[in-house]
């Protein structure tokens, strides 16, 4: 029996200065979409708190354009971060995490920000926002600090973030023309499910054919946190991307993961899965690259 | 218990009810007032028995505290079932034979329609993407895809 | 009722309750509410094996809006029930025997309060070893679950001189077959409402399938009268067979008595997975054995079924698992074992398919096995063996009803999904591979050899139409609209004059349980009777108004009409002259035959066959599955509604899918480690592959209007189709089910199969797969 949340007290600032004042002076576990917090909170995990309800605060929905960044709200929802056009165009891993993300239900209230606070290491959202060197604004009533997103997550569900704080802004540079973004996950049905594993890849073309200058790879799932695959990626740059070097830079994400065996599948599976999906996922960017799109 | 007042639009009235603040959605439809249309199948957001249109978007409303309701416009199936341009979506459902148990169904009808008011005539590929939150454990599906494909008009 | 043209029978009528149901007006057990009622919660065990050392409720009891809370000490009489085995505590006294046990009942005011009192009510237990798995239930020294062993039921069967045969065959083949527990996962959770009536009789609104039988459970065990006592079914989200071994009845029954108020009792999801009924996993070894020209000569089979903490239907589950072993083939010599054993994992009962699906899968893995060492195309070497009406079956019985499993397999074998089946076909990207598989399915419908009888009224009301009566219930399965159709048929009037009352003790006759496929024909047959009773009626009361004697009338589109004058009198003339008083009762008793000594109802007289096709794609980098198309040939005699009957199939072959590829309750160390639709993973819509339903078959000769059971066939050939499709498509043979992505992709290293990126095989370990 799920527990019920009738004596639980809600408070429900007007502006993002009233939420930070509020959170300056007392505990709250806050809640925007409360897609994850509301389940937690039923089945026992975090104790009964205050909920500060952040929803309303249409101030943080956006997604801008600023000059070579691009700016999201936190509170913006997936299902639009999966719509925009300029995600799609600049940041194409970070709206296939929003189709892949979950049902229209889910992705009509769940924000981006609420999934970098809830810190799952397979949140969808999160590999993408690494392969994109994303940086976080976080704000309290005392000011606010950018932070990148790598730093920000600093071991399983522990964040560089105070109780008196709120994610506020994710912002990173687009996209260039000669990048190529790829997000992939493996689910145990088509239907949706939280994932298995998930790697997400940036890649930069060079001037000849399979020839790659630069690569960011990360990896969901497989840690206690998201991981880049430093050796993968300079594997990726060495020399032409061929079928060979595609497995080669597969294979060398083993060296930055330690999957754990859960109900989803074993420490073992993950760690093919996590080759197997880079190696998928650098053969799409492999065949792109070569059409020019 | 503290109870606080919410006012909002509900199937094109206005209402207010009082509930605790962290009372979800769902459980003020079907227990304080009386609209047991909307269905509880998991209070977890995995099988979309409890789907109500907010503000124009299909949400969840077993994760929509009170706190959040405040000045949406809300419509429920039974908001539906009185609205002449849904007759023909409905109708097609029981036609199409989608409808065995009939637990789900609410909630798949409320998909549907956020689905016909952007795509009034989704493909079966379009049509399966948008109701992928909803389960359905008695009609295995294909009849329900046959109904919302024909669904709009 | 031959000759001519049907009506009604045979027709797609859309369901009369569809539109109500899709609009959100009918009215769930989950729905319902009474003024003033109170609200009751389970506390359940925590502990997989435990003893009970002291329960102090006291706190609970002490809260302002509890009404109360019971223990043990309030259960009246031996404190024991089950439908073959007395052996499950309403509320648990010595000891609890798996996660989920109930051990207390709260009544409150408000949901809320009665969560609060759950979690002040102490409870002291004294842990105990559990048995996580049947084998080591089996093993002496092991834990006893209950003092008289962990064996619950064991039996063994045999029929011809297996040895002998194995000694002559050309091809032997011999595995052992592993299937995993299933879930329900009906959308409704368990639920009811119960009430004492004006008279103070106790009434249940209950999501069940079987009014009468969960009344008879509760006199018998709480020591009622069942004049005092009414059950109701009204519509059901679900059941399946979950619903069936009375989730809330006795709980709620006891709450209402003690506290003599309305109480309602509503299961979470959570509270449904863990303590709620699930399939039997089980263990089947099987040794086939076939001559060079392909005749099945013998089957040796072992089967072991994890029971759970309780008896259930377990008895009989383990019956059909025996008695459809063989599949549908003739099979001259076998030799079957088969053991229930008690462990502390759940509670093991009936799910569609009841037995069934879990040897089919093994079963129809040892023919495509047989079929690639003889040699021969895997249909070719079905319809060799595959049952004819007037065969005689492996338990010497002589089948004399309708057998449509050749035709099933020669269309099969026609089909453009099996023509263009080859080897290892590719499919869109290099480690993609495309496959096709067949397997066949046989189960009994009816109760077989156990006594099955049910009846049905007709009542002609006022206005002239009719109210049919019968205590089946409406699970979802279209019963309404089905039954409605045969009885318009049978009293030859209009189908909206036909409305169906059922599920109700009060206001339905004894129509039996609502399970094993049979509500169609048992209930068809005493609707088709009771229609029978009630034109002999109208036509003596036409008699005497028409003056003319009863020879000469007949019924016809709601009239009695004279074949000599053609004077005719309406249905509405004679019953505005009766007031509502015409009404007829049909029984029907199934046809049967002794049980063959060691079994409960082996052999049924009727039996439900289907082929399926899958056309599967696996992902080698993953061990991902996509069935892009099922194909299921049913043999459903006459079809009473296409549509329904499509529906039913339909949906129990997406359940099957379900099974053999995604669903895996892992219990390990007796908890579920699936207990939320989060991490117990159901088909989805987009799961679902296009579905092709093609029907098979001949009338049956005894069923009403040729109809047979449908509801579950579906289920049953699905997994073994899936599975021999991944092996035509990629090499490997799984022997486990669900093959879920990473069975499969270790089933791929393990045969050798190209599969991933890493070429090292990685080390194989059974249980964590």
């Amino acid at each position: 029996m799920s527990l019920s949340l009738s004596d639980v007290e809600v408070d429900s600032p007007a502006t993002l200065t009233e939420a930070l004042q509020l959170l300056g002076r007392s505990k709250y576990r806050v809640i925007a979409g409360g897609t994850d917090v509301l389940i937690r909170m039923r089945t026992g995990p975090i104790p009964n708190e205050k909920l500060l309800n952040i929803y309303q605060l249409d101030e943080l929905r956006y997604i801008r354009s600023d000059g070579e960044r691009l700016r999201i709200g936190s509170l913006t929802c997936i299902a639009d971060i999966a719509a925009s056009p300029e995600i799609r165009r600049f940041a194409l891993p970070l709206a296939q995490a929003g189709d892949e993300f979950g049902s229209m239900q889910l992705t009509n209230k769940a924000t981006i920000g609420g999934n970098l606070a809830n810190a799952s290491p397979s949140g969808d959202c999160i590999p993408p926002l690494y392969s994109l060197d994303a940086v976080l604004t976080v704000a309290s009533a005392g000011g606010k600090r950018e932070i990148p997103v790598k730093d920000f997550f600093r071991g399983y569900k522990k964040l560089d973030m105070r109780p008196e704080e709120l994610i506020t802004e994710i912002s990173f540079r687009k996209m260039a023309g000669d990048e190529y973004g790829q997000y992939l996950r493996h689910t145990l049905r088509l239907g949706e499910a939280i994932s298995v594993v998930g790697v997400s890849m940036c890649l930069k073309k060079g001037p000849t054919r399979d020839e790659y200058v630069a690569a960011r790879i990360a990896l969901g799932a497989v840690a206690p946190t998201v991981m880049r695959a430093p050796k993968s990626e300079e594997i990726v740059t060495q020399g032409t991307l061929d079928e060979a070097r595609m497995r080669d830079a597969s294979k060398a994400v083993l060296e930055s993961i330690s999957p754990i065996t859960d109900v989803r599948g074993t420490g073992e599976y993950r760690r093919e899965m996590a080759v197997n999906l880079t190696y998928r996922g650098l053969r799409e960017i492999q065949a792109r690259g070569r059409g020019g799109t | 218990m503290a109870l606080k007042e919410y006012s909002f639009t509900l199937n094109g009235k206005p209402v207010v009810v009082r509930a605790p603040p962290a009372y979800d959605l769902l459980d003020t439809l079907r227990d304080v007032l009386g609209l047991t249309g909307t269905k509880n199948g998991c209070s977890e957001g995995e099988c979309g028995a409890c789907t109500v249109l907010m503000n124009g978007k299909a949400v969840h409303s077993c994760l929509t505290i009170m706190e959040q309701v405040r000045g949406a416009d809300v419509v429920t199936i039974e908001g539906l079932a009185s609205d002449p341009e849904s007759q023909v979506l409905l109708r097609r459902f029981a036609e199409e034979g989608a409808v065995q148990c009939g637990y789900c169904t609410p909630g798949v009808v409320m998909a549907s329609k956020a689905l016909l008011m952007r795509n009034p005539m989704p493909s079966a590929e379009e049509t399966k993407e948008a109701l992928r939150g909803n389960l359905c454990r008695c009609t295995g599906y294909s009849k329900i895809v046959k109904a919302v494909m024909k669904g709009g008009t | 009722m031959s000759g001519t043209e049907l009506k009604w029978v045979g027709k797609p009528i859309p369901r009369k309750d569809a539109h109500g149901k899709a609009s959100g007006s009918v009215a769930f057990p989950t729905d319902m509410s009474i003024p003033g009622m109170l609200f009751a919660g389970v506390l359940r065990s925590p502990h997989p094996h435990a003893l009970i050392k002291e329960i102090d409720p006291s706190k609970a009891r002490a809260l302002p809006g509890v009404a109360a809370v019971l223990t043990h000490e309030d259960i009246p009489g031996k404190n024991r029930y089950g439908a073959f085995i007395r052996d499950r505590p309403v509320l648990c006294d010595d000891k609890v025997r798996y996660v989920g046990d109930p051990v207390a009942l709260v009544v409150a005011t408000s949901q809320e309060e009665a969560e609060k009192a759950l979690s002040l009510i102490e409870v002291n237990y004294e842990k105990l070893p559990a048995v996580t798995d049947p084998v080591q239930a089996l093993t002496p020294g092991s834990p006893l679950v209950h003092p008289g062993g962990n064996i619950c039921r064991k039996t063994r069967i045999t029929f011809g001189d297996v040895e002998g045969a194995f000694s002559r065959a050309a091809v032997v083949v011999e595995n052992t077959y592993r299937t995993g527990s299933q879930v329900h996962a009906y959308l409704e959770p368990e639920a009811g409402l119960g009430y004492l009536d004006d008279q103070k009789k106790l009434t249940l609104v209950v999501g069940g399938q079987s009014p009468y039988k969960d009344r008879a459970e509760i006199c018998e065990t709480l020591g009622l009268d069942e004049s005092t006592v009414t059950v109701i079914t009204p519509p059901v989200g679900g059941a399946f067979g979950g619903k069936d071994d009375v989730p809330v009845q006795l709980h709620l029954a006891l709450a209402v008595l003690k506290t003599g108020k309305p109480v309602k009792l509503v299961w979470g999801r959570g509270e449904s997975c863990v303590a709620g009924l699930k399939r039997h996993p089980a263990i089947v070894r099987m040794k086939t054995a076939a001559a060079s020209d392909g005749t099945l000569l013998a089957n040796q089979v072992e089967i072991l079924f994890d029971k759970g903490a309780y008896a259930g239907l377990g008895p009989a589950v383990l019956d059909v698992a025996i008695e459809n072993c063989n599949g549908p083939y003739r099979m001259p010599n076998v030799d079957i074992q088969a053991t229930l054993a008690y462990t502390n994992n759940g509670v093991m009962s009936a799910f569609r398919g009841f037995g069934a699906p879990q040897v089919m899968f093994a079963m129809e893995s040892q023919m495509d096995i047989l079929a690639e060492k003889l040699g021969l195309d895997p249909l070719e070497f079905r319809l060799r063996n595959a049952l004819k009406k007037g065969d005689e079956g492996a338990f010497r019985n002589r089948i004399n009803s309708g057998v449509g499993i050749r035709e099933a397999f020669e269309k099969a074998r026609r089909h453009e999904v099996w023509r263009s089946r080859a080897t290892e076909m590719k499919g869109d990207t290099p480690w993609t591979k495309r496959g096709v598989g067949v397997a066949g399915a046989i189960k009994g419908f009816t109760l077989g050899a156990l006594p099955d009888k049910g009846s049905a009224k007709i009542q002609l009301l006022e206005n002239g139409k009719f109210e049919v009566k019968v205590s089946t219930t409406e699970i979802g399965q279209g019963m309404t609209i089905a039954f409605a159709q045969i009885a318009a048929e049978a009293l030859r009037c209009d189908l909206d004059d036909v409305t169906v009352v059922c599920g109700d003790t009060l206001r339905t006759p004894d129509t039996s349980v609502t399970s094993a496929s049979r509500s169609t024909y048992l209930g068809g047959n005493a609707i088709i009777r009771a229609a029978e009773g009630m034109l002999g009626l109208l036509a003596l009361s036409a008699a005497e108004h028409i003056g003319e004697p009863e020879s000469n009338l007949q019924a016809r589109s709601s009239a009695i009409v004279s074949s000599k004058s053609g004077r005719l009198v309406s249905y509405a003339t004679l019953a505005s002259k009766s007031k509502g008083l015409i009404e007829s009762t049909g029984t029907f008793d199934v046809p049967r035959v002794a049980p063959i000594p060691g079994s409960l109802e082996i052999p049924h007289l009727f039996y439900m066959f289907a082929c399926a096709l899958a056309q599967v794609e696996v992902d080698t980098l993953t061990g991902s599955v996509k069935v892009k198309k099922l194909v299921l040939f049913p043999d459903a005699g006459r079809v009473i509604n296409p549509q329904m009957f499509e529906g039913q199939v339909e949906g129990a072959a997406i359940q099957g899918l379900g099974y053999a590829i995604m669903e895996d309750a892992k219990i390990e160390e007796g908890i579920l480690r699936t207990p939320s639709f989060a991490t117990y993973l159901i088909p989805t819509i987009k799961d679902a592959p296009e579905i092709e339903v093609v029907a098979v078959g001949e009338p049956e000769e005894s069923g009403p209007f040729g109809a047979k059971g449908v509801g579950e066939i579906g289920l049953v050939p699905i997994a073994p189709a899936i599975t021999n499709a991944i092996y035509n498509a990629t090499g490997a043979r799984l022997f486990e089910i669900p093959a879920t992505p990473e069975r499969v992709y270790r089933a791929l290293k393990g045969s050798g199969a190209p599969a991933g990126v890493n070429q090292e095989l990685p080390p194989r370990t059974r249980s964590s797969a």
